[in-house]
């Protein structure tokens, strides 16, 4: 009896010493889930944008990990963890520090707000740990040597840079040749910042600037600085305007028939959708600016954009795209590294070179980062407003090939 | 030579419109001997009601002028009657009733918030028969509906004037402008004539907003905009005067429009009020102030 005792109690022990081990590996692979902080400004002021981002992020990680996670780790799962950073900087930076000290993350993302981003990545860069900005545009945030920030969106400077991008590549495809230039924007910080870059740029493109006229945003009537443009003559009018300003001004264009052969504006005011309603006939044919436009000519995003519409209720914006595309960056990098060590994800960042796969919804055509950790191919997109189905719409016409097909751009606008 | 004649065209044809949008402050401060910092408010209701009745029923905007003054010189007349009467009834000894004042800023607070509630904050414009309309005068530009609002500016100023001199409450109105005691004691009902001194004023700013609304967007606190120019036409036209508002505007108009020809338009903000100082220095009174009221 007592060896026939003795004999089971080893057969348990070895039973349950095998159900460990077989148990264990399933665990294992399971605690393999690499965790990811996500700085974002949840609640305050830019709490809908941020909220936005977070759920570009879930659907993004739903699906990396329903198609099997990340192999070369054994099919680890994406986990990410949230912190709110309030648009507030000092929060920014006690929610990264909490997010790699206490719970550990492998990898950090955010933080949308530049003034967050910018203090939340020396933190990151401090302890060494990756941290991938899909949108933060202040220029500065990639450039300042570190080596574990990347960012997927284009910075600030890059808006006026595609502007006059677009009107060279419009120019030689349809085989015009425009010479003089108008710069008409509101004089408040962001007006006067892009007329900076853009005497820069105009001179350096050979342009002739013939109006550079800034104007009150609070304006009553604006049919001065148009009677200016009307006798400057000018084959492009660059803009920057408010929303008021810009129905103020595309309607009193129209009114004094002041017809350049090209408009394009900077965003802002002319994209804000009350200016479509609030001009109608008036405003086609003008270019705008955006990240983003949901009819970009790319391979899945319109399922994408209906499938993001479907949960959550609303069109994608540039920035949720951005924030989109970034998750697969990150599970790109980590495939490659086949490691969670941060200095390994780091190595796999800085070679990306991603330019298929469900990211390549962007409307530029792929992510590799350049050595300061800028997203080189990064870009804006150039939307003109047309009449489709008797309606006012912005449809994508740059870069060429995110354009909507079948649309040929009217450019000279008003030949 | 061509874009100044041009702003100068624009230049008296917005003048006359800033003038339309003063004449309702200057009436109610020459009878009441108050300023009415609800004025831009007002202005604003007037908007607003030109723009839902032409949206809503898209009837010709110069049909609004035959509806939206009346109802607005009702509004004025019972708002004076109920909320601002009671205040002056207790501040009836002062000549320049600061309380007043102060009420007029509540008003001021209260229409732009309950607009802010009805209508929310965006900008609204209503396409008209004769929005985004210009004829063309030799090379020069007019558009319609500023053209127009010209024209019923300088006739409601016209209309006002004969009103004031020709009409039995016109006078009854000037009358107590003159001197509200002695007003009282020849028969005169001091608190109906502000009713209908306030109900005038409030009318006029409803023209404005007919005129305005063509090619001008409403929003809750568009009359914040139209009110700094408002006071200085009326302090530059001397205070309580029918055409010091007319031609306070016209400056105003054609200092904005023509000299931002030969500057950058940030400017003309600035040389707006310095020309402002100095006419105030050589004439204290401005245009056509007196140095008694009148």
């Amino acid at each position: 009896m007592k060896s026939h005792d003795k004999g089971s109690l080893l057969t348990c022990c070895l039973a349950a010493a095998l159900g460990l081990v077989l148990a264990a590996s399933p665990v294992l692979a399971a605690d393999k889930a690499v965790k990811i902080g996500n700085v974002e400004p949840l609640s305050g002021p830019s709490a809908s944008v941020g909220v936005q981002g977070k759920q570009a992020r879930e659907m993004a990680v739903e699906e990396i990990n329903a198609a099997g996670g990340i192999k070369s780790l054994g099919g680890a799962k994406l986990e990410l963890v949230y912190a709110d950073s309030k648009s507030d900087p000092t929060v920014g930076v006690t929610e990264t520090e909490r997010l790699i000290n206490t719970e550990k993350v492998n990898l950090m993302t955010g933080c949308w707000n530049s003034a967050v981003t910018y203090p939340a990545t020396q933190v990151a860069e401090r302890y060494g740990i990756p941290f991938v900005v899909p949108v933060a545009v202040r220029d500065t945030i990639t450039e300042r040597g570190f080596k574990n920030v990347f960012r997927v969106a284009a910075k600030d400077s890059w808006w006026v840079r595609d502007q006059f991008r677009f009107l060279k590549d419009m120019q030689e495809e349809t085989g015009t040749k425009l010479k003089t230039i108008a710069f008409v924007f509101e004089n408040g910080d962001w007006g006067t910042g892009f007329a900076e870059k853009w005497r820069e740029l105009a001179k350096k493109d050979g342009y002739e600037v013939v109006l550079d006229e800034p104007y009150p945003s609070t304006a009553t009537d604006l049919t001065p600085v148009v009677t200016k443009l009307k006798s400057a003559n000018p084959d492009i009018v660059m803009l920057v305007s408010n929303a008021a300003d810009a129905i103020l001004l595309t309607n009193t264009m129209a009114e004094m028939q002041v017809k350049p052969k090209v408009v394009l504006a900077s965003g802002g005011g002319h994209a804000d959708p009350k200016f479509l309603e609030n001009t109608g006939d008036t405003a086609y044919g003008i270019f705008d600016e955006v990240e983003w436009n949901t009819d970009v000519n790319k391979p899945g995003a319109k399922e994408t954009n209906a499938k993001f519409k479907k949960k959550y209720g609303y069109d994608l914006t540039g920035e949720s795209v951005d924030a989109y595309a970034s998750m697969y960056v990150i599970a790109d990098a980590l495939e490659r590294a086949a490691s969670t060590d941060p200095a390994k994800v780091r190595e796999a960042l800085a070679s990306t070179k991603l330019s298929t796969g469900p990211a390549m919804i962007v409307s530029y055509d792929g992510v590799e980062f350049d050595k300061d950790g800028q997203n080189k191919n990064a870009g804006i997109v150039i939307v003109q407003v047309a009449k489709i189905d008797g309606k006012p719409q912005r449809v994508t016409v740059w870069p060429k090939s995110a354009r909507r097909a079948g649309y040929t751009p009217v450019f000279p606008a008003n030949k | 030579m061509t874009a100044v004649i041009q702003a100068t065209l624009n230049g008296i044809m917005m003048g006359s419109m800033y003038g339309l949008t003063a004449l309702g402050l200057t009436l109610i401060f020459g009878v009441m001997k108050v300023i009415n910092f609800a004025h831009g408010s007002l202005l604003m209701v007037g908007m607003f009601s030109a723009y839902w009745l032409i949206k809503l029923t898209g009837i010709h905007p110069y049909l609004a002028l035959l509806i939206v003054p009346p109802v607005l010189y009702v509004f004025g007349y019972y708002l004076q009657d109920v909320v601002i009467k009671p205040v002056f009834k207790a501040e009836r000894q002062t000549r320049e009733p600061a309380t007043v004042i102060i009420v007029t800023t509540g008003v001021w607070y209260v229409l732009d918030n309950l607009s802010l509630m009805l209508f929310g904050a965006e900008y609204r414009t209503v396409r008209t028969a004769i929005s985004n309309k210009s004829m063309a005068l030799g090379p020069y530009i007019l558009s319609i509906p500023k053209f127009s609002g010209f024209v019923i500016a300088v006739l409601a100023t016209i209309g006002l004037a004969l009103f004031m001199r020709k009409t039995k409450i016109g006078m009854a109105l000037r009358a107590t402008a003159l001197d509200r005691e002695a007003a009282n004691l020849m028969g005169i009902d001091q608190y109906k004539v502000y009713n209908i001194a306030f109900g005038l004023g409030t009318a006029i700013a409803g023209i404005a907003g007919c005129v305005l609304i063509p090619f001008y967007y409403v929003y809750p606190s568009v009359g914040v905009v139209f009110d700094i120019r408002a006071f200085i036409i009326v302090v530059l036209g001397g205070l309580g005067s029918i055409p010091g508002a007319l031609l306070g505007g016209l400056v105003i108009g054609l200092i904005e429009s023509v000299f931002s020809q030969f500057m950058a338009s940030t400017w003309t903000e600035a040389i707006i009020y310095a020309i402002f100082l100095i006419i105030l220095f050589v004439k204290p009174s401005g245009f056509f102030g007196n140095k008694q009221d009148w």
